[in-house]
């Protein structure tokens, strides 16, 4: 079981503060979140971000691998779905930031 | 049901919505009944603001004295005081003031954590 930060935009910020020193750090961006630049995500830290979230956004291409490793961002973000997202809180100790 | 150590994290400022009022509630809260379960109280981002000195805390006092008969700690992030340009010497009495690497620590050690 690891930490599991739910971040959204209003707060997120204050939570991936703290997931930066997390080794086991999983993130899951969600709603407005996915607007947070991924050059603050955690570097050690798996992150996931709500794909449903993300398309409402027009951010798909943006969250990219590709667009990642074009501009030498840091991580690669993992799409899910909400349902995943539930197993995720069962599974981990939740830290909410959204 | 054991004692269980809590992590109140407070976001927002201490004006404009009772979200800093209702985390100490639920702070005190947490320090009620048997299992005597242990809360800190931890302040981030614009959250500091609670903790300037001169703050109004007459909708909070009784809280703040609650937790402090408890031995609750309260703690401001050192970071969101750099980021705001406060300085350390303008927080109030009874606020530590702690690296995230530290909060983090205790947010480790927590058996549940909450946010307001």
């Amino acid at each position: 079981m690891g930490n599991l930060y739910l971040i959204n935009k209003e707060y997120g910020e204050n939570g991936l503060s703290l997931a930066y020193y997390d080794k086991e750090a999983i993130v899951v961006l969600l709603h407005d979140g996915v607007y947070i630049s991924p050059k603050l995500y955690p570097s050690k830290a798996k992150i996931y971000a709500i794909k449903q979230d993300v398309e409402k956004r027009g951010l798909s291409g943006k969250l990219s691998a590709e667009y990642m490793v074009a501009f030498s961002l840091p991580k690669h973000v993992e799409f899910i779905d909400y349902y995943r997202l539930v197993d995720l809180i069962v599974e981990n100790k939740v830290i909410n930031f959204a | 049901m054991a004692q269980r150590n809590v992590l109140i994290m407070i976001n927002r400022p201490p004006y404009g919505s009772i979200y800093y009022t209702e985390g100490l509630r639920a702070a005190v809260g947490v320090t009620s009944g048997v299992d005597e379960n242990k809360a800190t109280v931890a302040y981030l981002g614009d959250g500091v603001y609670f903790a300037l000195t001169g703050v109004d805390r007459k909708d909070t006092d009784r809280y703040l004295g609650t937790l402090k008969k408890q031995g609750a700690r309260l703690v401001v992030q050192k970071e969101s005081l750099k980021e705001r340009g406060i300085k350390e010497a303008d927080i109030g009495e009874g606020f530590e003031i702690l690296p995230a690497k530290e909060i983090f620590l205790l947010l480790q050690g927590a058996d549940f954590t909450m946010d307001f």
